[in-house]
């Protein structure tokens, strides 16, 4: 699998980008898990208690005078040992490959971001199920830090505000060069006609169903997993139920 | 008179926006409400609607399609780009829409 | 004039030396939201941006107004309740002033904005 998870902010991303991560690696998959968002979030989500996990300088060098972009990962070191050596443990054996936050030193920010993107254009297709939480908005979708992505699974929940940042993602997602499955699921559900609503609205199938949970709200003002700490919650199994619907179809 | 309204997405920050711009409006102040986010939604918090929101064409947009030679003033922008929200709030999006580079 | 800027803080830095007479920083209960708040509050400073606001959104009772005041210590502090009409109003994708003019966080709103209103000399 190789999903980008996408959607308006505050829609939910990270809580259930970080608990299908885990609910995948529960089923043996080798799961990568990556975030490009500069707040932490999905590390959290993880389980992770650290949210700042950049490549150290060691794993990047400077390449050749005029040579564009100017950095790369040192010269022997391959996209998946990166991960083996670099990559954050999460439980259930996730792994997770984060930007970093931006302290104020651009460059290192920079070159890390470089050495990101190198990893994910490098990264072969035989190991790793890679899913990456990208930022609330559309700003980031079109600058490619999706491309990585086969699938695209745009968050939603039913207000009018989600339904047209979805549409605008749909459309920036639904690209000829890269050409990948663009879908949604459904988050904050309530009542009855919402997940309706929501494919009608965005023209987009709707995968998954997460329903309004106050466990996810929660986990977050805890930074805590949702699957440590409301395993049992309806808003988890939901997003259980969708990690088994994925695998079993291998739509990703 | 200038205000600037910050905050994470999903945080009520457009919300925010919308109300006090109608409050103004009401109370007599002549309002633009500039939406400068790559991903405008003012509208719909405006109360423009959520079809007409996504018709709306950024300024940016406006203006590469209009292939200006001159750069127009403000007021002009305003005049040609914006368009009319409840409580004669005049809203205008800076970005192009279907390239969201940042506002 | 009212911008909504880009969500985040970037455009916050990129604002050179454009007075404004307010900032309003508008911040929810949550650790994300709250350290992207804490951020633009630091920089509307620096860059002495005028009467600076925090606008605390979705505020459920006193430990969440707590939490802000914890948070924002020397920053004026605007509560507006968590409040199911914004929530109603978002799902309808209407203006909250049009569904609910009379709910709290509407009120609360309204009365954020005529303080802002210049006041005769």
């Amino acid at each position: 699998m190789r999903i980008a998870f996408v959607g308006k902010g505050g829609v939910g991303k990270s809580a259930i980008a970080g608990t299908f991560c885990r609910a995948l690696a529960r089923r043996g998959d080798p799961v990568l898990a990556i975030d490009s968002d500069p707040l932490p979030g999905l590390a959290f989500s993880l389980g992770l208690e650290i949210s700042d996990a950049p490549l150290p300088d060691e794993a990047i060098e400077e390449r050749p005078e005029g040579e564009r972009p100017r950095w790369q990962l040192a010269t022997g070191l391959t996209a998946a040992d990166a991960i083996d050596r670099y990559a954050a443990v999460a439980p259930d054996g996730v792994r997770f490959l984060q930007f970093g936050k931006h302290r104020g030193d651009t460059r290192s920010l920079f070159k890390s971001q470089v050495a990101f993107r190198q990893i994910l254009r490098e990264l072969p297709d035989d190991r790793w199920n890679v899913v990456g939480d990208l930022p609330g908005g559309t700003r980031q979708a079109f600058t490619g830090w999706g491309d990585y992505a086969r699938t695209v699974l745009i968050v939603v929940e039913p207000t009018a505000k989600s339904l047209l940042t979805a549409r605008r993602l749909s459309r920036l997602s639904l690209d000829e060069e890269h050409p990948r499955r663009v879908v949604a699921v459904a988050n904050k559900v309530r009542e009855e006609g919402d997940v309706e609503l929501i494919a009608r609205r965005t023209g987009l199938e709707v995968v998954g169903a997460v329903p309004w949970d106050e466990a996810l709200a929660e986990a977050e003002e805890k930074m805590a997993a949702p699957i440590d700490l409301a395993p049992d919650s309806a808003a988890v199994q939901a997003v259980e139920s969708l990690v088994d619907q994925m695998s079993e179809e291998r739509i990703a | 008179m200038r205000v600037a309204v910050v905050g994470k997405g999903g945080s009520g920050k457009t919300t925010t926006s919308a109300v006090v711009a109608r409050t103004l409006a009401r109370h007599g102040l002549s309002v633009v409400a500039l939406d400068c986010d790559s991903n405008p939604n003012l509208g719909i918090s405006l109360g423009v609607g959520d079809f007409e929101t996504e018709r709306l064409v950024g300024m940016r947009e406006g203006l590469d399609e209009g292939g200006e030679e001159h750069a127009p003033g403000w007021d002009d922008l305003i005049s040609r780009f914006g368009s009319d929200a409840p409580d004669g709030v005049r809203l205008a999006v800076v970005t192009r829409i279907d390239n969201p580079e940042p506002g | 004039m009212i911008a909504d800027l880009e969500a985040g803080i970037g455009t916050l830095t990129r604002l050179g030396d454009q007075r404004v007479d307010a900032v309003l920083v508008v911040v929810e209960p949550t650790p994300k939201s709250i350290e992207v708040g804490q951020r633009a509050v630091v920089l509307a400073k620096e860059k002495q941006l005028g009467r600076i606001v925090v606008v605390a959104s979705r505020i459920r009772g006193d430990a969440d107004l707590a939490t802000m005041e914890e948070h924002f210590p020397d920053v004026e502090i605007v509560a507006i309740p968590d409040d199911p009409a914004i929530v109603e109003a978002d799902r309808k994708g209407v203006a909250p002033l049009d569904l609910a003019p009379e709910a709290p966080a509407v009120q609360a709103l309204c009365n954020l904005a005529r303080s802002l209103l210049p006041v005769p000399a």
